[in-house]
């Protein structure tokens, strides 16, 4: 075994080979961050038990239609724990169904969440997380310090603005405890950009090895805003790699695949996974992903695929499952010497192109990823040199670990 | 250029046209619009009603090279005509190019009157009302029509009689997909003297892409085009009218096509092939296409991750 070690990100469970069903079990949520994409939160849209169960008997009753090897059952809000009740009803029909109806599932199944942490120690989800701890993923957002947690990630309601990183910050030994790999996703955005490399070392302080961090794939960057980021992130890789933090953290910002031109044969795939993947809503209607439900949409109507009880209309599937990279692309992205790694969402691309189409990709992130690519760049460079001028280099390149290839979103 | 004359022209595609009342373009909107298109080479096609058109109209389409797209009746000078019910059959002309709209059950029901119209005419194109809802089941009894209606083709082609069929004669000859291409080649002027992708969107209310005066700026202009159509791109079958608004219709967007058009078009595809085979018996040496069998019947099962 080498002991010259770069931690690798984390794949995910199943990866390539899981289907992803989302459940939207509420649209509300104790804060009003202010770079959420769900521009249509509310209080209303509760998720029914009548409606989760139809979807899961939706799926369950066409296991032909549904070949994955394994799923991943994700709860979605708002936040999703505010519906604990429901979601440990789901749950517990789930693993009964597959039980019941010997589906290839059964015992390849995970139950993911993304929280925002806040009543992660409640009785009611401690007890969930108990009973369900061998199949679940749960990942707290925490975006690092408390003036960057803050700065965006407020409580709900008028009056003074409150940030909520205290209430999140003292459930994460619990969950750290609980879920020792635990990775974050920290959500970047122009007001961020001078938060970024305390942000990042503070969660590595905190415990958190795995920080998974992206722009925000929204055209909210001002002029200049990719220069600060690109000194954000030198700074940051300076002080991962003087800080010898690359040994057993990861930061998804430095890759050794991205920046690279591609081929407009061979990877011509598309970099967003919806329509691979189904989202369930309130009111039991379909979408390719919860991005295309109404309350993540700014300016286009929801791009319903069907409901639980008419079923999937599969003509409304064909574009997702033929869309590739090229024909998506306008040219400045397909010519781009430094194309691979700079992703897109297909939700968004919906939300802004000029008709209604996912055949428009946005490239409101261009020169984020530029600047992106010259600090991973820089990064690697250094990092190499260092383990060059320690003998190291060699060993690190013959025990490498596999590129992960693996979708983003 | 198609130019949609007034609200009740037929409909010669697809689409239904199930307006009644009148509504005629007006004489500056269509004299701009017909400058235009001889500014810009553009060929013109009129969609006309059922009435006789006033004698301005007349004088200004004539000063343009142009087709008439007629319902059946209305003129002399139709260079397409449209029947909008087989009853009416009797009244097309030796030798005219005719358009019929009829579902696929009423063509497996009219094969004999179709037939009877083939021996007559000089081309057939049969639009189908609703080739987009098809599912495989459906499927044998359309492919047995097409193989009667093949009979007759080849019964034609014996006496000399070289008839076209769209959805049997067209494959055998095309070398390369030869669809619609509303939107990246043609564009529709409407009775309000605005540009619509094709007369469909017009008729849904779609938003107009420009008029005689702005000129034409279609959205997205290369969503229409093979180029960037997935599927259809990678299809032979090269007859099929690659309807784009069918396209949105069912899928939603205006380069993907539904899986009923597609099983439509490749039961058509398969029908030529095998009208083909029947044609090299009868008389070997024709310069049909060769057609290679399938193993699928939708190319979304070939080109879907």
């Amino acid at each position: 075994m080498s002991d010259t070690k770069i931690k690798k990100q984390e794949e995910p469970w199943q990866g390539g080979v899981a289907k992803n069903i989302t459940f939207i079990v509420t649209k509300d949520c104790q804060l009003a961050c202010k770079y959420c994409y769900l521009v249509g939160k509310n209080e209303k849209e509760r998720m029914s038990w009548e409606t989760a169960k139809a979807a899961i008997d939706y799926v369950l009753d066409r296991e032909e239609e549904f070949p994955q090897e394994s799923v991943v059952w994700d709860f979605i809000g708002g936040e999703p724990f505010l519906e604990i009740d429901l979601i440990d009803r789901i749950c517990d029909y789930i693993k009964t169904e597959l039980y019941r109806r010997d589906h290839h599932w059964f015992d390849s199944y995970r139950f993911s969440f993304s929280t925002n942490g806040i009543n992660y120690d409640s009785e009611k989800v401690q007890r969930f997380i108990n009973k369900n701890l061998s199949h679940l993923s749960i990942g707290i957002t925490i975006d690092g310090t408390r003036r960057k947690h803050d700065l965006n990630r407020i409580w709900k309601g008028s009056g003074p603005e409150r940030g909520s990183y205290d209430d999140v910050v003292r459930n994460i030994p619990l969950w750290l405890e609980q879920f020792p790999g635990g990775g974050t996703k920290v959500t970047i955005s122009s007001a961020d950009i001078p938060y970024i490399k305390e942000s990042v070392l503070h969660l590595y302080g905190l415990g958190i090895h795995e920080v998974n961090i992206n722009v925000v794939f929204e055209d909210v960057w001002k002029e200049g805003d990719d220069r600060l980021f690109e000194d954000q992130l030198m700074e940051l890789a300076d002080a991962i790699i003087d800080g010898g933090w690359y040994e057993s953290c990861s930061c998804s910002f430095f890759s050794e695949n991205i920046g690279k031109p591609l081929d407009p044969e061979l990877e011509n795939q598309n970099w967003c996974g919806a329509g691979m993947m189904l989202a369930v809503d309130a009111a039991g209607n379909f979408y390719p992903c919860t991005r295309f439900a109404a309350y993540s949409l700014r300016s286009k109507k929801p791009l319903i695929i069907g409901n639980v009880r008419d079923g999937i209309d599969q003509d409304k599937l064909r574009p997702f499952l033929t869309l590739d990279r090229l024909t998506q692309s306008p040219q400045k992205c397909i010519d781009c010497e430094v194309a691979s790694g700079c992703a897109w969402c297909q939700g968004e691309n919906y939300d802004a192109a000029d008709t209604d189409t996912i055949y428009q990709r946005s490239t409101a992130i261009c020169l984020m990823h530029k600047a992106r690519v010259r600090a991973n760049n820089y990064y690697w460079n250094k990092l190499f040199r260092k383990l060059e001028l320690e003998g190291k280099k060699e060993e690190y390149e013959k025990n490498k670990p596999e590129a992960n290839a693996s979708l983003t979103c | 250029m198609i130019v949609q004359l007034c609200d009740t022209s037929a409909s010669f595609c697809h689409y239904p046209n199930t307006r009644a009342e009148r509504k005629l373009i007006s004489v500056e909107a269509l004299r701009k619009a017909l400058r235009m298109a001889m500014c810009e080479n553009m060929t013109v096609q009129f969609l006309y009603p059922d009435y006789a058109l006033p004698s301005e109209y007349v004088e200004l389409i004539e000063s343009v090279d142009h087709a008439k797209v007629a319902p059946v009746g209305v003129t002399d000078e139709a260079d397409i005509v449209v029947l909008p019910s087989l009853d009416r059959a009797d009244e097309v002309k030796e030798g005219d190019t005719v358009c019929v709209r009829i579902s696929r059950a009423e063509l497996c029901d009219s094969v004999e009157a179709l037939s009877a119209l083939l021996r007559r005419v000089t081309r057939l194109n049969v639009s189908l009302t609703d080739s987009h809802t098809a599912v495989p089941e459906e499927l044998p009894a359309y492919a047995d029509a097409l193989d009667r209606l093949g009979e007759t083709v080849k019964e034609e082609y014996a006496r000399g009689h070289f008839v076209q069929l769209n959805l049997l004669t067209d494959r055998l000859m095309l070398k390369q997909m030869n669809n619609c291409n509303a939107g990246a080649e043609t564009v529709t002027l409407a009775p309000d003297g605005k540009f619509y992708i094709c007369p469909a969107f017009y008729l849904e209310g779609d938003s107009p892409v420009g008029d005689p005066d702005a000129g034409i700026e279609v959205p997205n202009a290369q969503l229409y085009a093979l180029s960037h159509a997935p599927i259809c791109r990678s299809c032979d079958a090269w007859h099929c009218r690659r309807c784009v608004w069918l396209n949105r219709k069912r899928t939603l967007e205006v380069n993907t096509p539904g899986r009923g058009q597609c099983l439509t078009a490749h039961a058509e595809r398969e029908a030529s092939r095998r009208l083909k085979e029947r044609m090299d018996a009868a008389a070997p040496g024709n310069m049909f296409n060769e057609i290679e069998k399938l193993d699928y019947t939708d190319p979304f099962e070939k080109v879907s991750r």
